[in-house]
Order: C-alpha cells, then sequence, then structure tokens
C-alpha cells in the first residue's frame, strides 16, 4: 500500500446512470459511466452531488462496490426512509439520468491483491459496499489469499449480493462467507440467529498469528462492538480498520 | 464556467414539509431530535456538578447541582433551529434563566456585555449578555418534562433558541463575563459570530 | 437523523472529501502524532465527530482533538493545534 500517493485533485465530475440493478427490497446498485474516470481501489467512495432545477443542491458519500477491474463504477445505495437522496436514488431514479460524483476518495480503508496476508471481513448491513469491492477485485484476479466475510443482516431478504456470494464462496475453497441474520430466520436456518458476538468471532476467525487484515464496516454500535472484541481475542489494533456508516447509512 | 448539471427530478423534499412564516430561511422540521457534537459525550455526575459564573479570573459565584436546582425555575416552549438546517418546532424546556443566575449574584447590571460559555469537553460559545437577559437564554435541565439526556447536553445546557442552536452549549459549566466579544469553537472556524437564524447567519461574511 | 449517542461518531476517512480539498497529498493515509498522548496513527483512523458542521477529528487513545476543519461559503479553515506533526 503506497502511504506517500499524491492526492489527485477532486474535481467534481459527470456520472451517467447506465443501469439500475435491485438488491433487495430497499437497496440498488447504480451502474455509472463516468467519463475520465482514473480508477480507484477496492474500499474507496466517491462524493455525489445532486442538483435541483431551483438550485438545490445536497451531497452525500457512498463507497464504491465495483472492483477496480470493472469498466463502470458501482454504488450500491440503500433507501433510508425520510432520507433526502437516498428515496431519489433508489425510487426515482432512472437510466440515462446524471448526477456530479468525485472521487476516488480515502485510501486508507483500501485493499489489493498485492498482500500476503489473509483477509477478513466484517459487514453490517449495506455497509457491506466496500468489502464488496474488495471480495470482487480478488475474485476477478483469482487470488488465493484466504479472505472470510461475517456478515451481519436482518433477514435473509437483507442479504444484499446474497446469491453472488454464494456462487463466489462455493467456488473457492480459499473463501468463507459466514452469514448471521439478527431478526427474522428462514424455517430450517441453520447458520447465527444473532448480533456478532465473542462466541460467533471465535467460531469464524483468522488467528492473530496468521496477521489477517481485518476490516470492520457498519454501523458505529456493530464496529465499536466487533473491534474491542477482536483485540480482546488478541488482534492488533493495527490490522484492524474501520469504517463507520453514520445513521443515513452512507459513510458521512 | 461550465453550468452544474441538473438532476433530473430531484427536488428537495423537505421543501414541501415546511410551515413558511415558522421557520427560519433554509430549515426544515424534524420530529427526531438530531445529535451532534465535537466529541465524546461526557459522563457527568450530578454531585460533583457545579456551575460556576466568572468575571474575568475571579469567581462570582458557584453552585452546586442542590443550589442550583433550589434556584427559580422557568419552563418554555419554542422552536430550535441548527445550522445544519433542522428546526425542531414546540419543544419544552425547563431550567433557570440566565436573569435568574444574575439576580442570585446580587447583580442588576451584568459587569461586562459578552458572556463565554465553557463546556464540559472543552467546547466555547460567545453570547452577547443582551442575547441572554430577559428571559431569552437559561441553563435548561429538563426537556420534555425529563431530565436532559448526556447526548443532548446533560445534565445541563446552556439553552438561547433565538440564535442557532450551536450556541446553546452542551455540558455547560462555566459562564465567563468578557469585556470584548472573542469566538468561540464554530466562531474561531468560520462560522459566524453572532447567529441569528432569521437573518440566516450561519457562517463568517453572512 | 438519530438520538442514539454511538451513531455519532464515524471514522477520518469518511472526511477525506473534505481534506482533501485542502491537501494536495493523500491525506486518510498520512500519519499524525498526537501531541497531547504522543501516539501516531493514520488520519483516516481517527475519531471524526461533527460531520454536518464540519470535521472535529479526535486521538482514537486519548479524545485530543487533532485536525478540526471547516467548509465555509468564504472559504476552508483548518485547524491543528492538537497535533505535533504529520507525515505524509
Amino acid at each position: 500500500m503506497t502511504e506517500t500517493a499524491p492526492g489527485r485533485r477532486l474535481d467534481w465530475q459527470l456520472a451517467q446512470v447506465r443501469e439500475i440493478a435491485v438488491e433487495t427490497f430497499r437497496v440498488k446498485s447504480l451502474l455509472l459511466q463516468v467519463p475520465g474516470w482514473q480508477g480507484h481501489l477496492s474500499g474507496q467512495h466517491v462524493d455525489i452531488r445532486l442538483t435541483a432545477e431551483d438550485g438545490y443542491q445536497a451531497q452525500r458519500s457512498y463507497s464504491i462496490s465495483s472492483p477496480p477491474e470493472d469498466e463502470l463504477l458501482t454504488l450500491t445505495v440503500e433507501k433510508v426512509d425520510n432520507g433526502e437522496v437516498s428515496p431519489y436514488l433508489v425510487d426515482d431514479l432512472r437510466a440515462g439520468d446524471q448526477f456530479e460524483l468525485r472521487g476516488p476518495i480515502g485510501r486508507y480503508f483500501v485493499w489489493t491483491v498485492a498482500t500476503v496476508w489473509p483477509l477478513w471481513l466484517i459487514a453490517g448491513g449495506s455497509c457491506i459496499a466496500p468489502l464488496m469491492a474488495m471480495l470482487r477485485h480478488r475474485a476477478r484476479r483469482k487470488a488465493r489469499i484466504p479472505a472470510l466475510l461475517i456478515y451481519s443482516s436482518r433477514s435473509l431478504e437483507d442479504v444484499i449480493y446474497r446469491e453472488e456470494l454464494d456462487a463466489m464462496a462455493s467456488h473457492d475453497p480459499d473463501l468463507r462467507v459466514v452469514n448471521t441474520l439478527t431478526r427474522k430466520q428462514p424455517t430450517g436456518w441453520a447458520g447465527h440467529r444473532r448480533r456478532i458476538d465473542k462466541e460467533l468471532l471465535a467460531d469464524a476467525c483468522f488467528q492473530p498469528g496468521q496477521n489477517p487484515e481485518i476490516f470492520v464496516c457498519g454501523p458505529t454500535s456493530l464496529v465499536e462492538t466487533v473491534s474491542s472484541l477482536l483485540v480482546e481475542l488478541g488482534h492488533d489494533p493495527l490490522g484492524i480498520k474501520t469504517e463507520r456508516f453514520g445513521p443515513s447509512g452512507a459513510a458521512s | 464556467m461550465a453550468e452544474t448539471p441538473i438532476s433530473r427530478g430531484f427536488k428537495s423534499r423537505r421543501a414541501e414539509q415546511t410551515p413558511k412564516d415558522r421557520l427560519p430561511p433554509g430549515q426544515y422540521v424534524t420530529t427526531d431530535f438530531p445529535v451532534l457534537s465535537a466529541g465524546p459525550t461526557p459522563q457527568i455526575k450530578v454531585e460533583s456538578w457545579t456551575l460556576a459564573l466568572q468575571l474575568h479570573g475571579s469567581l462570582l459565584r458557584k453552585w452546586s447541582w442542590a443550589e442550583f436546582e433550589a434556584l427559580p425555575q422557568t419552563t418554555v416552549k419554542t422552536d430550535i433551529h441548527c445550522v445544519t438546517k433542522w428546526s425542531k418546532l414546540d419543544t419544552t424546556w425547563q431550567g433557570v434563566t440566565f436573569g435568574d443566575l444574575l439576580k442570585a449574584v446580587g447583580l442588576t447590571d451584568p459587569p461586562e456585555p459578552y458572556i463565554m460559555a465553557h463546556s464540559d469537553g472543552g467546547y466555547t460559545t460567545n453570547i452577547p449578555v443582551a442575547d441572554l437577559v430577559d428571559g431569552k437564554g437559561m441553563i435548561a435541565t429538563r426537556y420534555e418534562g425529563l431530565p436532559v439526556l448526556p447526548s443532548h447536553g446533560g445534565p445541563a445546557r446552556l439553552f438561547v433558541p433565538h440564535l442557532y442552536f450551536w450556541k446553546s452549549a452542551k455540558w455547560v459549566r462555566r459562564l465567563q463575563f468578557m469585556e470584548t466579544d472573542e469566538g468561540g469553537f464554530w466562531e474561531s472556524l468560520g462560522y459566524h459570530n453572532y447567529g441569528d437564524p432569521w437573518k440566516e447567519q450561519r457562517y463568517d461574511g453572512d | 437523523m438519530t438520538e442514539n449517542d454511538s451513531d455519532l461518531v464515524l471514522d477520518g476517512n469518511a472526511a477525506a472529501g473534505l481534506l482533501q480539498e485542502i491537501f494536495a497529498l493523500e491525506i486518510t493515509t498520512a500519519q499524525i502524532q498526537c501531541d497531547t498522548c504522543g501516539s501516531v496513527g493514520a488520519v483516516g483512523s481517527l475519531r471524526l465527530y461533527a460531520a454536518p458542521m464540519g470535521a472535529v477529528l479526535r486521538c482514537p487513545n486519548c479524545d485530543a482533538r487533532l485536525m478540526t476543519a471547516v467548509r465555509t461559503p468564504l472559504g476552508r479553515w483548518l485547524e491543528m493545534t492538537g497535533a505535533r506533526r504529520l507525515r505524509f
């Protein structure tokens, strides 16, 4: 990871919506064409800016869920009730629409296959987005790096990218995906049924000696709980990177 | 300069819900009570809580929690306006007015024209005394009849609702009279020195 | 919108958009030293408060305020009194 990389000037660019994919009943992925896009690393985010006809503007941050290998940039957006931006993006936006975008932003929370350490990802809800960019990058590069995703969702219907994750895991012996459904489970569900706790982490984990790179992304309460537990389990705090998603569901 | 691209169909959802005569410009009504803090919430025990009134370096009076609660209580129902654009209507607060604090200390005239409020955690904000007297400002200890939650500034916060809510310093512990006006935390970093929502004084230069 | 206190805090990474308007070099990976407790870490790992008003970045070890940034119509403000130094 190059720590002295120069920042690019973050200019606003135009993003055009090419395709919209429904992920769950309140989550959609927006596939964007951004002419002149310079590329990104998995884990980074963008700021988007919407301008209404009367000049009113709103700005939000969203993580990029597509890997650097994709031609189109994907943002995965969860609709927040009473939100100002996400209901527009999820309910009103159509292919052909446009908005302003700047990025990529934030080299701190990134992962690339140019590493030797195992990858441990822990996500809550729609905060899976930047971690999915990491897993997709890993899959595209066919990297044999051991990887583990622990993904907490309210119910099976809320698991974003469920089929893609199942397919990834079934074709890749080095990838393990562990779901936990905290509010509602389908009949016959044999998986976890509670919030991520010490037992769950001890059950699906890498050992501190394996020196995993750990990324935790979710609501602040999940991130803080999980981070403390990981440190209790002996993991180096410097190996744990967190991205707290605020109440709006996006990274800020 | 290129025109900013318009996003088809996007508009401020909040603009539709506002009763215009009640709201300062640029605000929208919320039924939530958003929390915004410049630092972690201090966990303050009322047994060790004190409120100090200071003139320059010297202490005019210090109240313990029990002494403070024994002062005349005032209840107000009013609207509050945050510089981040949300407004909350008809909120009820109870506490001790600044005027009653002055009376308790035997001051009929404030000794200096400005106050700097100091809070646990290091937050500060400056307010002209003229904006605190005559019922305009109080130290509030109850919101909607219940003790103010720590995340909202409890056990006691400054409450100056006619100015943007960053002036209503949470976790207030010290009120210091100043001879000249000096900016507090946000005022020293580009926010407006006075902060009148009706004149939309959000930032320095507005 | 939340009344939940623990939802207030974000990571320094979330302030990257605002900070990158000011710094020419990548800021989230810059190492910053706290002047209060001496600990060193990436700016992206700092605790971010008050995001809707600006960015108040605090030491994850001792909560000291290291960087504060505000974007106003007239320009940007940056205060770094709590930080000893930054290394890019």
